[in-house]
């Protein structure tokens, strides 16, 4: 345990109005002993240095709804919550182009875009709060992944606080930039290892004036694939292309068939050629029922039981559906993205390392996107990569480990 | 600077990729000095590997003697990325140009670094994919190049810059190791170090294999020439367009001066008398096409379009597009030299900052012409001029430092697509505080490669790099006829 002269310093870091009680911010049950949430860079800053010259472990956290991503945390002393930082800093609608403090919620961004006719298109749970902050720290995509872009691909520029209390920016404001190493690349997906986002510029889309989605049905999953993949190939105007095997598409609301989930976007006649391509192909297509995407996203986001997300190439994706089915999962997969989710109440490591090797084998991988303590320390959440970069990278950014230490690997 | 290497050097650069593949007598040297650039330093040799493995064994001879690393495709770079400042070694890829693999199904290619980027387009195009960077250079350079400058091209407005559509890398890195960053499927778990290496300009590592991304030929392309009289109000249209929700997949602009250049030598109707065309692409299902082009073509009218003339078979596309393609080495061959400028803006500041780039110029007394990627705000104003005369490079390189500030001044930047190598480190503190550029040195140092690759670059300072700004800028001006 951290002695408590050492945290003292935190406290003087920043105005007393900014402490706030740590139950509520554990952790797998571990409550750090302070908690904070700064009202703006400066006092993230300035809590970042206390924390790294006193030698103990921050966690930053937005909405807390992806906090089992990751290896069991090391150590954990501090919560930083971001929620502090929610001002939208300049949004220039002509340009597309978006700039807000890291901690707003996603939900509450979408709002303002919306009334200018457009949107950031990323697609979490619907009844999530996730900021801005942390989505970009996990870079995780669901259905419209491949279809749109990924989030690190919508990020322009990023300011970052260091372990050592600097406010670092990279990249800009501008929709093309090669300025500069993209050190906010490094930042996006990295669970907050080297440093916290403050601050994120976006490229923003214009919101399609027409959705409509439909479910295609099919006998086996094999013919669900050959469908999905003829459909890719069909320039649809599309933003989700996604396999589902039957108890998945009953676990939603639809009929329990192996199903081809499309949710088309774009003008009202890109909109209707495609349903009508569609319907060529697959004479049963309709427009479901409920709210199915919602309740995908919902399964995929979920915090208490076990997800996995292969990426395999497309024409694997019906076979890692089945591996995931096998291993008791509910499964679904994306065409365009390769990615394959598996949800079960509970997986067991050796499970977890049939089905990485089924995805590696075929040139992919699997990523374990939540799990129990144990799981997460059983089996690396991650699978293999490269090691001697990351922890040199580590080493130069967070040389103390005051950043969510153990989230990648021993001290990182 | 070395004058010549030492013979143990090229003993052991010669055992590792063969001594037919090192060139190290003074007089071969001299092509490998420069890129599309005038600044050229000499390098102690230039190697020719074939595979990853004598990639490898060169950059452990480099540490062995200490000597500088720098990785060079086709030397079409527009910064100086490849210039060997402080001498070493150049490692040309373009003995690795095989394309490994193509899996059309899972629009998935495996290329080595020196394939040429139109030669993989012409592999493609059978198979309906395409490599969605498509700088104007594409005839003649690398994949290699295009991933390390992460560069751009006209359809980078719909795709995005390269970095987009690189999945996977095989690199070397400093230390001899030949490691995989990425992989073959889109967002591989861990850290991103994919995404920090493209871009990266040759100073993080060699790249000797890329796992790339493709992306289908559309079923409906619809390609309009826009005639405007002024250059102001072609700008306007530009953010019109995009302000009307319709993004085409490419959005292009010549003034006056290179159609004046080009119209001549191609005869694809660009009025002699306009002020400014712009070329627009739109593409998807036929329905969505016509629908869109309509939109544009009322955001052009609106904006005071003369005239918006479409083509929707290839050849009369092709035949627009060939102005745009012959553009810069129009340029070339009608001025002694010229300097081509690369900078960012937001797109709505375009009408006041291509106002401004014109007024600058003429008070410089100087022709400017521009052709560039209107809807990406990404400008290249070419400066033409004589160096003969008195004092004139001097004045093109103020004029060039003034529009780059007035890019940073409206919240732009510096570059698009053609990287900060040699020719703008120097301007880098204008974008960016001493503790950002401090963090961009450390990601230097945990790649091991502050000397070792391509130093000088990027980053301003470094040891025995320094120069003053003024002589470092004085050698940037493009060369002419190396276009062509
Ligand atoms: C179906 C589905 C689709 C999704 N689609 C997308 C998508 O397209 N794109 C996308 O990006 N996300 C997407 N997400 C959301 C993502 O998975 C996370 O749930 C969410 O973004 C986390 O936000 P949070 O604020 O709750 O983070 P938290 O749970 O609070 O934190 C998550 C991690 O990020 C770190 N962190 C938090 N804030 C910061 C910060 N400011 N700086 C550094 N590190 C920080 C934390 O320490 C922790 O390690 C999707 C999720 C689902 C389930
Ligand atoms: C007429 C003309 C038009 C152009 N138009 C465009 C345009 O529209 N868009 C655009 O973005 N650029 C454009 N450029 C600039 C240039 O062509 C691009 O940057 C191109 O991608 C460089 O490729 P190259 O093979 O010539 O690279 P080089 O010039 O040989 O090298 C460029 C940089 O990449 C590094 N490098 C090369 N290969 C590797 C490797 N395998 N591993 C690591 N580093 C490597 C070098 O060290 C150097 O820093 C243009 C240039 C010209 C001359």
């Amino acid at each position: 345990m951290t002695s408590p002269t050492r945290l003292e310093s935190l406290r003087h870091a920043v105005p007393s109005d900014v402490e706030r009680s740590p139950s509520g911010f554990g952790i797998d049950a571990v409550e750090p002993a302070l908690a904070f949430s700064p009202d703006d860079r400066n006092e993230v800053a300035a809590l970042l240095r206390a924390a790294d010259e006193a030698g103990v472990v921050v966690v930053p956290q937005g909405g807390r709804t992806a906090l089992s991503l990751g290896r069991p945390l090391q150590r954990y002393d501090v919560a930083l919550e971001t929620r502090g930082l929610q001002r939208i800093v300049e949004y220039v609608p002509d340009d597309l182009t978006l700039t807000v403090e890291a901690g707003i919620h996603l939900e509450a961004l979408q709002q303002t875009l919306r009334e200018h006719g457009q949107y950031l298109p990323i697609d979490p749970p619907p009844d999530d709060h996730v900021s801005i902050g942390g989505l970009l720290a996990t870079a995780r995509s669901g259905a419209w992944r491949g279809h749109l872009p990924a989030a690190r691909d919508l990020l322009l520029g990023a300011v970052v606080a260091s372990p050592t209390g600097q406010l670092e920016s990279s990249g800009g404001r501008v929709v093309k930039n090669v300025t500069g190493y993209d050190m906010h690349r490094m930042h996006t997906g990295a669970l907050g290892a080297f440093g916290v986002i403050v601050e994120a510029s976006f490229k923003v889309a214009p919101l399609p004036p027409v959705t409509r989605t439909l479910a295609a049905r099919a006998d086996t999953i094999a013919e669900a694939g050959a469908l999905a993949m003829r459909l890719w190939n069909a320039s649809l105007a599309a933003r989700a292309i996604s396999i589902l095997a039957p108890e998945t598409a009953e676990r939603i609301g639809l009929e329990a068939s192996p199903t081809v989930l499309i949710e088309l976007a774009g003008l009202e006649v890109s909109v209707d050629r495609s349903t009508q391509i569609i319907r060529e192909a697959n004479p049963r297509a309709d427009e479901p029922a409920g709210t199915p995407w919602e309740r995908l996203r919902r399964l995929h986001g979920d915090r208490v039981a076990a997800v996995v997300r292969f990426g395999v190439p497309s024409s694997d994706v019906i076979g890692a559906i089945e591996a995931a089915r096998g291993a008791g999962c509910i499964a679904w997969g994306h065409i365009a993205s390769g990615a394959v989710i598996g949800h079960a109440p509970s997986l067991d490591a050796a499970s977890v390392q049939r089905l990485r090797a089924h995805a590696t084998e075929r040139g992919g991988f699997l990523q374990l996107e939540s799990g129990s303590r144990g799981l997460r320390a059983a089996v690396d959440p991650f699978g293999p990569g490269e090691v001697d970069l990351v922890r040199s990278l580590k080493a130069r950014f967070d040389a103390r480990g005051t950043l969510n230490r153990g989230r990648w690997m021993e001290g990182v | 600077m070395p004058t010549t290497a030492s013979p143990a050097l090229i003993e052991a650069l010669q055992r590792a990729v063969g001594s037919q593949h090192v060139l190290h007598a003074p007089e071969d040297l001299i092509a490998y000095e420069y890129d599309a650039t005038i600044d050229r330093a000499r390098p102690d040799a230039v190697l020719f590997p074939a595979t990853a493995e004598q990639v490898a064994a060169v950059v452990r001879a480099a540490n062995q003697y200490d000597v500088p690393v720098i990785p060079r495709g086709s030397g079409t770079g527009l910064s100086g990325g490849t210039v060997p400042v402080k001498g070493g070694v150049v490692v040309a890829l373009t003995r690795m140009n095989r394309i490994v693999e193509v899996d059309a199904v899972n629009r998935v290619a495996v290329v080595e670094p020196g394939v040429v980027n139109l030669q993989l387009q012409e592999a493609l195009a059978p198979l309906r994919l395409a490599w969605a960077p498509d700088p104007s250079s594409q005839r003649i350079c690398t994949v290699g190049g295009n991933i390390a400058n992460n560069s751009g091209g006209p359809h980078t407005l719909a795709h995005g810059s390269t970095v987009n559509h690189v999945l996977g890398l095989e690199v070397v890195v400093s230390d001899g190791r030949v490691i995989n960053l990425g992989g073959r499927v889109l967002d591989a778990p861990g850290i991103d170090l994919r995404g920090l290496f493209v871009g990266s300009e040759g100073t993080l590592g060699i790249v000797t294999q890329a796992t790339i991304r493709l992306v289908p030929a559309a079923p409906d392309v619809r390609t309009m020439l826009a005639i405007f009289d002024s250059v102001d109000e072609a700008s306007a249209a530009v953010s019109a367009i995009i302000r009307n929700g319709v993004i085409p997949v490419a959005l292009e602009m010549l003034d006056q001066e290179i159609i004046k250049l080009v119209e001549p030598r191609i005869h694809a109707g660009y009025p002699l008398d306009a002020g400014a065309v712009l070329l627009i692409e739109v593409e998807g299902l036929s329905e969505g096409v016509a629908v869109e082009a309509d939109a544009v073509i009322e955001a052009c009218r609106a904006c005071g379009a003369r005239e918006v003339r479409s083509a929707d078979t290839q050849p009369a596309r092709d035949k627009l597009w060939e102005g745009r393609k012959v553009g810069i080495g129009a340029i070339g061959a009608a001025a002694p030299a010229f300097y081509l400028l690369d900078g960012v803006v937001p797109r709505t500041k375009l009408p006041q900052v291509m106002r401004r780039v014109l007024e600058l110029s003429a008070q410089y007394g100087f022709k400017c012409a521009n052709i560039f990627h209107a809807g990406d705000g990404n400008l290249h104003p070419n400066i033409m001029f004589d160096p003969q005369e008195e004092g004139a490079t001097q004045r093109v390189l103020d004029l060039g430092g003034e529009i780059m500030r007035l890019c940073v001044d409206v919240g732009g930047s510096i570059t698009g697509e053609h990287g900060i190598g040699l020719e703008k480190r120097s301007y880098m503190e204008w974008v960016f505080s001493p503790p950002d550029l401090a963090a961009m040195e450390r990601v230097r140092l945990a790649f091991g490669s502050a000397d070792r690759f391509n130093p000088c670059k990027i980053l301003p300072g470094g040891h025995g790099c320094a120069t003053g700004h003024a002589d470092e800028l004085a050698r940037h001006i493009a060369k002419p006829g190396v276009y062509i």
